[in-house]
């Protein structure tokens, strides 16, 4: 495994009190391989990322325990200054809003040129060439005209591509992608979604591709976890969880979808709202809103049963909700 | 140009009337830009909104579809008159509202309401629920029986929320919830057309279904026309009975929902339908045809000559460059699907023998217009 993520705990400090944000979440990446981790807001998959980056913000952040594992290193008994040898040269993350992560006042050219005078001592003549080679890369049309521009001077689309174009700079093993495409158009995302997809082939890298968009992840991932209330509910290949779920709220989420063959009629909706954090309900998170709830759940927290060798549900009752 | 054509109003197989609630006709919105030293003057214009034509029927629902920045905001925008046209003419019920003042407006202005994307920031953070869903009455003047609290705690409990949360402020709600006070705020004064922003491209997959059941509800029920403006093509397939598709200030293809999903003319219909990642539950929706633009939508301040989509357009041709085509019905149409293209495609959304995939390594493909054919 490239990265092994075991019972990761965060909290944070809110004035209502400890919000527990990432709940004992496992998971893990091979190299070459593509895991989407699917929830919604405040389920932890954000937090979950920022955690393995090393960029969580402590306090009010506070992981309280846990370990990841990088290519057989403990990330989190690493000292901060090694920690930022590895972030950017090894593992790279690409955001949501490309506008806001990139510096406003530099040229994009300066920016991409940074990771290679920094971390790997180039000239800056050197560097600014790679970062041409890499804008052609991530396929910037006139790259060698653009370099010389500032972020404000591109497109949503092409912006997102300069922020891949900076995650895969140094060939970094993983690549953390927290909702690439969300802000982006459909037929740009689609292209975005794309090149992601085939860099990540071509450098053979593991990828964490965090989103909230079914769709977007049957496209493009190998493996799938889904996440609710800070805690993995199920975790499956793409194709199995898209059959059947063995979690009722994956089976809600994909039934709320509006589709094809529903049109017109009444859409399935998961009742109630997703829990607050500073107070989970006892047992299972999910039992509230679940149709399938009985006493137990109320009491027992389910742990992540195995459906399968490579199938994990987090449901008391994941058989019933496999058949349907 | 399509100034002579109108939109026949529903052709979709519910039993919505076909008379015409609204009716918008060559409707036009430029933002003016100003620049210059010393003495600032007009340098140019936005096309935010070029030359639109929409019906909306009686207790219809229509769906205007496009990227950012074609111009479906600022329809709904002029529509319900936030805006003023540049040109154009909005006609309500009849009434002529392209111009009107202030005064004429006030009577029409009850029936046509809006709902906002953004349930954060449409609602007053300092003013409680109760005052906001009642504030529409005060403005209007209009006092229901029994009061309009009693109003108020009605539409609360129609909308799905706690009638006891009268007196609460919009930050002690969700997003979910929060739209729904929205809902209820736009349905205060009984209006005939809604006209909706976005309403639920802010909200979280599990949400979405419950706000799309209850404006369906609303729709179904109350028998309220609604214009609903997204982006998220699969909401609009589920909530509307006809689709207007936008690009870069136009409507390029309208028509019926099976018509726009199933049997799309118009190569962006095409694009955008393909660009949709869908969820394949069985092995058969494989089966779709793959088209991956290149590019960006273009400027709307200096849009392509002719048809605006041509830049990007995988079937452009010189005629596409100097000839705008009408909004019209093409062979093989059903009555009322009309698409705005020279040469448009099959009528089908199955897999081609070859994907569209444009070079994003080509910079332009004006000169050459068949770069990919099916």
């Amino acid at each position: 495994m490239l990265l092994e993520v075991r019972d990761l705990h965060v909290e944070f400090r809110t004035r209502d009190g400890v919000a527990k944000a990432v709940n004992g979440v496992t998971y893990g990446v091979d190299e070459g391989e593509t895991l989407a981790v699917l929830g919604e807001s405040g389920s932890g998959k954000s937090v979950t990322a920022q955690a393995v980056m090393g960029i969580l913000d402590t306090p009010p952040g506070r992981i309280t325990g846990g370990e990841v594992v990088f290519q057989g290193r403990d990330l989190l008994t690493l000292k901060e200054e090694e920690r930022r040898r590895i972030r950017g040269a090894e593992m790279a993350m690409v955001f949501q809003d490309a506008l806001s992560a990139l510096n406003p006042v530099l040229t994009v050219g300066d920016q991409l040129a940074e990771m290679f005078t920094v971390h790997r001592g180039m000239s800056r003549k050197d560097a600014r060439a790679k970062a041409v080679e890499l804008m052609d890369r991530v396929r910037i049309p006139a790259a060698r005209e653009r370099v010389r521009q500032y972020p404000h001077q591109f497109s949503g689309g092409m912006r997102q591509r300069i922020m891949i174009a900076m995650a895969i700079a140094l060939e970094p093993a993983l690549i953390i992608a927290d909702e690439p495409t969300t802000a982006l158009d459909v037929t740009v995302q689609a292209q975005v979604m794309e090149l992601l997809a085939e860099l990540q082939r071509e450098y053979r890298m593991g990828l964490i591709l965090i989103t909230h968009d079914l769709g977007v992840v049957a496209d493009v991932a190998d493996r799938i976890a889904v996440m609710y209330a800070g805690r993995i509910v199920e975790s499956a290949p793409v194709h199995d969880i898209y059959k059947a779920p063995a979690h009722p709220y994956t089976r809600g989420l994909l039934d709320s979808i509006p589709r094809l063959d529903h049109k017109g009629r009444e859409l399935y909706a998961i009742k109630g709202l997703p829990p607050n954090l500073t107070r989970i309900p006892p047992g299972c998170p999910f039992h509230p809103r679940c149709p399938l709830a009985r006493d137990v759940c109320t009491t027992d927290d389910p742990p992540l049963y195995e459906v399968s060798g490579t199938r994990g549900s987090a449901c008391h009752f994941w058989r019933e909700c496999l058949d349907g | 140009m399509s100034d002579n054509l109108t939109l026949p109003a529903q052709q979709g197989s519910t039993g919505a009337s076909t008379e015409a609630l609204l009716k918008v006709e060559g409707l036009t919105k430029h933002f003016p830009i100003y620049g210059g030293f010393p003495i600032k003057r007009k340098v140019g214009a936005v096309q935010a909104v070029d030359n639109v034509d929409l019906t909306v029927g009686v207790g219809e629902s229509v769906g205007l579809v496009g990227e950012s920045g074609c111009g479906k905001s600022t329809t709904g925008r002029l529509i319900t008159r936030l805006l003023e046209p540049t040109g154009g003419k909005i006609e309500y019920a009849g009434q002529d509202i392209t111009h009107a003042k202030r005064k004429q407006l006030a009577p029409v202005r009850s029936e046509i309401q809006m709902i906002f994307q953004d349930p954060y920031s449409s609602l007053n953070p300092r003013q409680t629920v109760g005052t906001i869903i009642k504030s529409p009455m005060e403005v209007n003047g209009i006092n229901p029986a029994g009061g309009r609290e009693k109003r108020v705690r009605e539409l609360l409990e129609l909308v799905g929320l706690n009638p006891e949360h009268y007196n609460r402020f919009p930050h002690e709600f969700s997003g979910g919830q929060r739209q729904r006070i929205g809902v209820a705020r736009a349905l205060a004064l009984n209006p005939k057309l809604i006209v909706a922003d976005e309403p639920v491209s802010a909200l979280d997959v599990s949400i979405q279904a419950q706000v799309v059941n209850l404006l369906q509800k609303v729709q179904e029920e109350m028998g309220i026309a609604f214009l609903f403006i997204a982006h998220d093509l699969a909401v609009v397939r589920h909530f509307s009975q006809r689709v207007a598709v936008m690009y870069l200030g136009k409507v390029v293809e309208v028509g019926d929902r099976d018509s726009i999903y199933n049997r799309p003319r118009h190569p962006y219909t095409h694009a955008l339908l393909s660009a949709v990642p869908e969820v394949a539950m069985d092995d058969e929706s494989e089966n779709r045809e793959r088209i991956r633009l290149a590019g960006d939508v273009p400027s709307p301040i200096s849009p392509p000559s002719g048809c605006r989509f041509r830049t990007r357009c995988w079937k452009a041709q010189d005629k596409c460059a100097t000839e705008e085509p009408p909004l019209v019905q093409i062979g093989g149409n059903t009555a009322g699907h009309l698409t705005a293209c020279h040469f448009p495609e099959e009528p089908t959304v199955a897999a081609r023998s070859e994907d569209v995939v444009l070079d994003p390594a080509l910079k332009t493909l004006e000169n050459d217009g068949d770069v990919t054919k099916d």
